[in-house]
């Protein structure tokens, strides 16, 4: 990071290159929408480089960066909540029912790939729905796998309220999935 | 709060591998007792593992060079906070007016074995470079110059290419403005100092 403060353009596009898939899934998670990720992203790391000698050194560069992706991500949920508001539910509704990537797996049979799309796209959905500020954390914590210190940093919360707003997110997903999870167990 | 509340408030912990060494006891023996609490651990794990196992979503191969690119085109936004307040315009002539005190209070120790001397007399301090063993400061009073007697001054001070002329003229200091000295401290009589390199 010292050297992008020094405009060194091949330290900036390494730098991307090592982020831009956790950045890009965090916000694709947070705001279950794939189609616009990379120019999500992309906005990410224009303001890294624009703030770039804002950077603290001896701070966490990937705490810097999620930071600026959460609030970036906190910006385009409300931005896109004012614009249902303003014209129709059909945006939100296509935008929150974005079907996922999946992987091939080549020894799933057709029938069962379908059934894993439908759940994984009925999981994201469901993280989609639970409020913002319980689904940043969620999202931090269960998907990217940051530690409760370095979400509190990004978030900018004390630990307990880090610690307090990931159990409730935990605790409305399973409530929403509960059918889902019920029907699973039947035999 | 009966067993199963307790344990059910221990699964966050429990995920997180954060409980101690006895809850981890207490709640793998309730779990293993209890079919509902086991039951409910396991959806809530399934819930969490079907969380972490959802697909990465990738971002495109040429992200970097057109990130780089716009923000290149991108312009900083100047930070206003950051602004510094104007500097007091008295700041300036202050620090002149402590710089001139400064280089005569260095200077008095040095010349002032003539200061006084001849009142109405003008008062010189002139470092001349002597022919051997380096420059000498010398402390003059009227015209003609004198040696100040163990005023050698270190050789490696002075640069010998080209003379420099510095001529101080005497001011008085009040409240941080100078002004020149119309009238200077009782015993010091002289209306300028050179120093000569």
């Amino acid at each position: 990071m010292g050297r992008v403060a020094e405009d060194d353009d091949r330290a900036f596009t390494e730098l991307v290159r090592r982020f831009q898939g956790r950045v890009g899934n965090l916000i694709a998670r947070v705001l279950n929408d794939r189609e616009n990720v990379d120019d999500l992203a992309q906005e990410v790391f224009v303001r890294v480089f624009v703030h770039r000698r804002n950077y603290r050194r001896g701070s966490r560069f990937s705490t810097w960066v999620f930071t600026i992706a959460a609030n970036l991500a906190k910006n385009e949920i409300r931005r896109r909540v004012r614009r249902r508001n303003w014209f129709s539910l059909d945006a939100l509704t296509e935008v929150l029912s974005d079907s996922l990537p999946q992987l091939a797996d080549p020894t799933e049979s057709r029938e069962q790939g379908l059934e894993r799309e439908q759940l994984q796209g009925t999981l994201a959905r469901a993280i989609a729905t639970v409020p913002e500020k319980y689904r940043l954390a969620l999202v931090l914590r269960d998907i990217e796998g940051l530690a409760y210190e370095e979400i509190a940093d990004v978030l900018g919360l004390p630990g307990g309220t880090v610690r307090s707003r990931i159990n409730r997110a935990r605790a409305m997903l399973q409530r929403k999935l509960q059918p889902l999870l019920r029907k699973q167990d039947v035999p | 709060m009966n067993r199963c509340d307790q344990a059910r408030r221990l699964f966050d912990a429990l995920w997180d591998d954060e409980v101690t060494q006895a809850e981890r006891e207490w709640l793998e023996g309730h779990l293993g007792a209890c079919p509902a609490c086991r039951h409910a651990y396991e959806q809530y794990a399934r819930t969490l593992e079907a969380v972490a196992a959802l697909p990465r979503v990738e971002t495109s191969r040429d992200l970097a060079e057109r990130a780089l690119a716009a923000a290149r085109r991108a312009q900083p936004v100047p930070d206003r906070l950051a602004v510094a307040p104007p500097t007091p315009r008295w700041v300036p002539v202050t620090a002149a007016a402590a710089l001139v005190l400064v280089t005569l209070a260095l200077l008095l120790p040095t010349i002032s074995p003539r200061v006084g001397t001849r009142p109405g007399g003008s008062l010189t301090a002139r470092v001349e470079p002597a022919p051997v063993g380096g420059p000498r400061l010398l402390a003059t009073a009227g015209p003609s110059p004198a040696a100040a007697p163990g005023a050698t001054l270190a050789d490696s001070l002075f640069d010998r290419s080209e003379d420099v002329e510095f001529i101080l003229d005497p001011v008085v200091l009040h409240r941080g403005r100078a002004r020149p000295a119309g009238n200077l401290p009782a015993g010091v009589q002289a209306e300028q100092v050179v120093i000569s390199f």
